[in-house]
């Protein structure tokens, strides 16, 4: 376990994720929380006996941050954010840098330097839109994303020594933005509520349904799960091997840091409540920042390197690799010994078979699926399925797990994905030869689901004079397009493609998530003809087929 | 002669009464006449309408029931709220306070007299008296003042009934509307209406009139709501700054207890309107407001730079000099005053205390004397108050006794003169009655921190003296 630095409790409540540190006067960090009654709470440890201040907001507050904002100044500017106001406050002066109407409301500030402004820049994001200010509240930065944009962090991804402008949105999306212009995005399974931005072009991110995970550039290096929600997210140097850690606050009060390179945890401690926020600030004047962990109701926990229990340490990767991987064989030699003794093992020759289907909807499932047919090659059983995905179940595993009478050696699962994104499909079968036998043979695969897998094939349908379409025109072989289509949908056991004598190259696609009619491609000498009234799956499928092609540039009617 | 052109000339002439008597007549005769009703409503108007812009006084409502102030405790020295905790007994410029709680200032004026009452309780404590009279809402303070005229005028009923107007038709015309805006604005004090049709009016010139702008502005000011009037005033002065509207949108950072935001918008104002006497008299009472005499001092001084005759800066000046202890310089600045023409109670009162700290006693008399003859009513208590110092001065406490009892007679409610008797009687033996004097003292004026000091000390020595 840990121990706290400092600890002591303020009588106030804290709303989660409304917690900023800032140095007002310039060198000392004061706590800044949003606490009930649209107040602002400002907690001052070097001034004795008016430690706690209160700002007066008269809206409910949906932003906080603190950071420096005026270039010839270091005392940091508090911003407050509110559905429909934005204000730039200079607490130590108790005046305003400027007061804001901002219709599309706040829900994220971030205060960074962007390429091509020389004065740190205010970014704000809002409902569908994104704004920067600089400390005179003039407008110098718009730009649009797809949702309410629920996280902001300033990395610089691609080494350019330039920050670009990480937007986490509703609508599941990691946006990555140099300037206006989107240059990567990254779908996730969840809103994106919390971004943190760390050195060497890594981010972390945590989603509202209690996934935290990390990217460097665009992968991802790593993602754990909890059943609990993240309340709010930090980054701190805890362990002193100058990586800053993943600090996470959890909504039942547990704070963990994790390693920023595995994902492994270092650290945990648990407070009574929730976790309200993460900030780094110098509250000891010890000349070096802690971590500081404020819980809903004020209880406040400072922590830094000494935190660590030493023998933590020593106990390093490889001591505790070791000790997993001796735990996993004795279970395994349990395992056999035992099964030796009760029954005999299935065929050694067994096979699972796993098959992926698009289809409509059927009797046994009253709904468009893909369907994913699971089968053993004898007469051994299939009692029961583990499917893991990202974003298709709520809770991300599924388990089908049929009633004894009804147990056979095939399983059929429905899939509904309900974005289109390719996915990585984990199943994992639990296979033997009676029902009633105890031990099972797990089997494991991986399947890909490709990104259009919720579209059927079906042959083209010649409409002569379609209503909206889009045409561009691509060099080449007929054979490239069925790839792609292979590598894109799921493909039926006879492609209907339609391939005329003199090259004219037809497919028809017919979405099962709606029920919108058939998308038609043709490609006649080259130029590409979609002919569909949605035009967002029209662009999904050119962007699709350009990514396949490797198409930087493509012209588009 | 033409009626119409005779009311015209009138109306020049500021012969108001007269003006709008033949306007009525014009009017009975018809009553359609537009001109002679635009004639009379300015009329009317010109004869109640003041300079509101120094006029503006915060209510007690306003301050403690509107939580439109940022920062509820800001640092000392950041807000007008939190000025008097800045004042540590070492202060050099350690003034006495008004009868507000504030420290004195140099003149009295809208705001010098609000009161530093930290509670809602303390504030309605503070003694109503002329001088202290304090309006329970903004909104009534103008009614205070101004509301009166539409009694007046309403000899056979009002002049124009605000209620039945139809805003809109009025807004779209130009040659009515700014005289029926300010009619309902001055005259009827009609805010919420004035403010209907001020924002009907600039929807008509699409958000260009830059006279609308400050109008919507002062009225979101008076109805409280700042952060309009703010924006008002901003657009305005974006279309062209002008000094009355530096001084608006400052009232507005000034209500909003940003003293420092407001100072920074003077300090722009002066870009555009250098050593501008208005602005600069600001600044000072900011400074004054903040309870940093020093650079409100400076500012007053750069303001007789400008313009010699500036009253509020040679009165600021004098009470700084007087309570720095150089009496004979605060003497020349109010003999100066003299010299102007002021002719008061006060000025012959604060004449009459700097001779006799200057040392110069052939004159204290004299000018007492004359503040006693012109004083009226709560200034002849002061004035006895200040009599009283001088004759504990020079050592007669029974004269200073005497003079006390007078000020107290004439009000009864002077703090200041109940802990100077309490002290006078103290030392003639009176324990019991000092200890009374002491005590409703400190309950008039709780900021006073002289009336607690004697009791202690009162207190310590009775308990000192029985323990012996």
């Amino acid at each position: 376990m840990s121990v706290p630095v400092f600890s002591f409790r303020i009588k106030y409540d804290i709303l989660p994720g409304l917690v900023t540190v800032g140095k007002y006067d310039g060198s000392h960090s004061c706590l800044t929380a949003a606490t009930t009654g649209a107040k602002i709470l400002i907690h001052s440890p070097h001034r004795h006996n008016r430690e706690i201040s209160f700002l007066n907001v008269n809206e409910s507050v949906t932003a906080i941050y603190a950071g420096r904002l005026k270039p010839d100044e270091d005392k940091d500017i508090l911003i407050i954010g509110s559905p429909s106001t934005l204000l730039a406050y200079h607490v130590d002066n108790n005046s305003e840098l400027f007061f804001k109407e901002v219709p599309d409301g706040v829900t994220a500030i971030t205060i960074g330097n962007l390429e091509g402004y020389s004065n740190p820049l205010l970014i704000v994001g809002g409902n569908c839109s994104i704004q920067g200010f600089d400390w005179k509240g003039q407008d110098l930065y718009w730009t649009v994303t797809g949702d309410v944009v629920r996280s902001l962090a300033l990395v610089d991804i691609n080494q350019d020594n330039a920050n670009e402008l990480v937007v986490g949105s509703d609508d599941f999306e990691i946006c990555i933005f140099k300037n206006d212009n989107l240059i990567h995005e990254m779908t996730e399974t969840e809103t994106v509520g919390f971004l943190v931005g760390y050195k060497e072009t890594k981010f972390a991110y945590a989603l509202s349904n209690g996934t935290v995970g990390m990217y460097e550039k665009l992968h991802r290096l790593w993602r754990v799960k909890s059943k609990n929600t993240v309340n709010c997210l930090g980054s701190y140097d805890l362990d002193g091997d100058g990586v800053d850690e993943l600090i996470t606050g959890w909504s039942n009060g547990k704070i963990d840091a994790r390693n920023s390179k595995t994902g492994e945890i270092i650290f945990k401690d648990l407070f009574s409540n929730g976790i309200a926020g993460i900030v780094s600030g110098d509250y000891r004047r010890a000349g070096r920042n802690q971590l500081i962990v404020i819980s809903c109701t004020g209880e406040i926990k400072g922590y830094d390197s000494t935190s660590l229990t030493q023998d933590l340490k020593v106990h390093s990767d490889l001591l505790r690799e070791l000790f997993l991987k001796k735990q996993s064989l004795i279970s395994e030699i349990k395992n056999y010994s035992m099964m030796d003794l009760l029954t005999p093992g299935i065929p050694a020759n067994t096979k699972l078979v796993t098959d992926i289907n698009a289809s409509m909807n059927s009797n046994r499932f009253p709904y468009n699926h893909v369907l994913l047919s699971l089968s053993t090659n004898n007469a051994t059983i299939l009692r029961l399925a583990t499917i893991f995905a990202e974003g298709i179940f709520e809770g991300e595993t599924f388990v089908v797990h049929p009633p004894n009478k009804d147990v056979s050696s095939a399983l059929d699962i429905a899939l509904v994905p309900p974005k289109d994104v390719s996915l990585d499909i984990h199943i994992r079968a639990f296979v033997s030869n009676d029902v009633d036998c105890e031990q099972y043979h797990v089997f494991e695969l991986t399947r890909q689901l490709p990104r259009f897998s919720m579209y059927l094939l079906v042959p083209y349908l010649g409409i002569e004079d379609p209503i909206s379409y889009v045409t561009f025109h691509i060099v080449e072989r007929i054979q490239r397009l069925n790839m792609w289509l292979s590598h894109s949908f799921l493909i039926p056991t006879e492609i209907p493609v339609k391939i005329t004598e003199n090259n004219d190259w037809r497919i028809g696609i017919k979405p099962l998530r709606e029920d919108s009619s058939v998308v038609n491609i043709k490609c006649v000498l080259g130029t590409v003809t979609i002919i569909t009234e949605n035009m967002e799956l029209a662009a999904e499928i050119i962007q699709s087929l350009a990514n396949y092609l490797n198409i930087d540039k493509l012209d588009v009617s | 002669m033409d009626p119409f052109y005779e009311a015209c000339y009138l109306l020049r002439k500021r012969e108001f009464t007269r003006c709008i008597d033949i306007c009525t007549n014009l009017l009975q005769k018809n009553s359609l006449d537009q001109a002679v009703w635009v004639l009379k409503m300015r009329a009317l108007t010109m004869q109640v309408m003041v300079d509101d812009i120094e006029a503006e006084e915060e209510g007690i409502a306003d301050i403690f029931l509107d939580t439109d102030t940022i920062a509820i405790s800001a640092r000392p020295g950041t807000s007008l709220k939190t000025a008097n905790m800045n004042t540590t007994l070492g202060n050099v410029n350690h003034r006495p306070r008004s009868v507000s709680g504030r420290p004195l200032s140099g003149v009295v004026r809208p705001g010098s007299q609000a009161s530093s009452g930290e509670t809602l309780q303390q504030v309605l404590k503070t003694p109503r008296t002329a001088q202290s009279a304090r309006p329970v809402t903004s909104k009534s303070a103008r009614s205070l003042r101004l509301g009166t005229a539409s009694i007046v005028s309403q000899l056979d009923g009002p002049f124009i009934q605000i209620s039945r107007l139809n805003m809109t038709n009025y807004a779209a015309q130009k040659a009515v509307s700014k005289p029926l805006f300010e009619y309902i604005f001055y005259h009827e004090n009609d805010i919420r209406n004035a403010l209907d049709l001020a924002i009907e009016a600039t929807k008509i010139c699409e958000f260009k009139d830059i006279w609308w702008k400050i109008q919507l502005g002062k009225c979101y000011f008076l109805l409280g709501l700042n952060r309009d009037a703010e924006k008002q005033f901003k657009s305005a002065l974006k279309q062209q700054p002008s000094i009355q509207l530096y001084l608006r949108l400052a009232r507005v950072y000034i209500r909003l207890d940003q003293p420092i935001t407001a100072f920074d918008l003077f300090t722009d104002a002066l870009k555009h309107f250098p050593n501008e006497v208005t602005i600069m008299t600001e600044m000072a009472r900011i400074f004054e407001g903040l309870n940093n005499l020093p650079m409100s001092v400076k500012y007053y001084k750069e303001i007789l730079q400008e313009d010699a005759t500036n009253m509020e800066a040679i009165a600021c000046i004098g009470v700084h000099h007087f309570y720095s202890d150089q009496p004979d310089i605060g003497l020349r600045f109010y003999q100066r005053l003299l010299q102007m023409g002021l002719y008061n109670a006060e000025l012959f009162n604060n004449l009459g205390l700097c001779c006799f700290f200057a040392q110069q006693y052939d004159m204290v008399m004299i000018c007492f004397e004359r503040a006693l003859s012109l004083a009226i009513n709560e200034n002849a208590a002061d004035v006895w108050y200040n009599i009283a110092h001088i004759a504990i001065g020079i050592g007669d406490f029974d004269i200073a006794e005497q003079c006390l009892r007078l000020a107290l007679s004439i009000d009864s409610t002077h703090a200041t003169s109940f802990n100077n008797l309490g002290c006078i009687i103290y030392s003639r033996g009176h324990i019991q009655q000092a200890c009374s004097y002491f005590d409703s003292s400190s309950a008039l004026a709780p900021y006073l921190f002289e009336p607690y000091y004697n009791r202690a000390f009162v207190s310590h020595e009775v308990c000192y003296n029985s323990f012996n």
